[in-house]
């Protein structure tokens, strides 16, 4: 059942600067992870989406970009599933 | 010591949204400290209620897989989320809209309270 999104994240996760993967539901838990990505952190990344679709009502979902020193994340929220991608500065 | 642990698990309530109560009990279900909204349901604050999750995560613990560390109990209006943290438990109780993975991450966070809690029952049950 779950075979379609294991080989959407493992093409996610294969692809040029990406460090890690995770796909979390609306509830928060954690629908896959690849790389990098923990699977403790899926309820933080869908309640910042979430949050993050407060800030301009009926405007459609956004894309949040979180930049640190060493990597960046990038989720998107979209029909109550959110994805987060990490990627690695030096081939991002 | 007892007021600031309180005001911890309280700001933790506070901090997670629908998240309506925390209570850390000994393994019979015996309230150590509780912190509740006025919407928690009575029912999920009460020993009898508590104190199946120690039978049920030592027989999720035959189960082959490891020890059973935490376990998620989804009804019609609440969640229960139950932390394995023997010889304590801590039952954290939210609607059942509340982002069921923060909840699950609250265990960080409510460790260390545990952790010192823990070692004052064990004298406890020494002496």
């Amino acid at each position: 059942m779950e075979k379609p999104l294991d080989k959407c994240l493992d093409e996610i996760s294969h692809s040029a600067g990406v460090s890690g993967v995770l796909c979390a539901d609306s509830q928060g838990l954690c629908l896959g992870v690849r790389g990098k990505a923990s699977a403790s952190s899926s309820g933080t990344i869908a309640a910042l989406a979430e949050r993050a679709a407060m800030l301009e009502p009926g405007s459609q979902d956004p894309l949040i970009l979180l930049e640190g020193d060493n990597s960046q994340c990038l989720v998107h929220h979209n029909n109550s599933i959110t994805l987060a991608v990490y990627k690695s500065p030096e081939t991002s | 010591m007892a007021d600031e642990m309180k005001k911890h698990l309280t700001d933790l309530m506070n901090s997670t949204d629908d998240v309506l109560g925390i209570v850390i009990t000994d393994r019979d279900g015996v309230p150590i400290m509780k912190v509740a909204s006025e919407e928690t349901p009575d029912l999920a604050l009460r020993p009898t209620f508590i104190s199946t999750f120690s039978m049920a995560t030592d027989q999720a613990g035959k189960l082959g897989m490891g020890k059973n560390k935490k376990m998620i109990c989804m009804y019609g209006n609440y969640q229960v989320v139950h932390f394995n943290l023997l010889p304590l438990v801590v039952t954290v109780i939210a609607s059942s809209h509340a982002n069921t993975g923060l909840v699950m991450s609250l265990d960080k966070d409510i460790a260390p309270v545990v952790s010192q809690l823990a070692q004052v029952v064990d004298i406890a049950s020494m002496s």
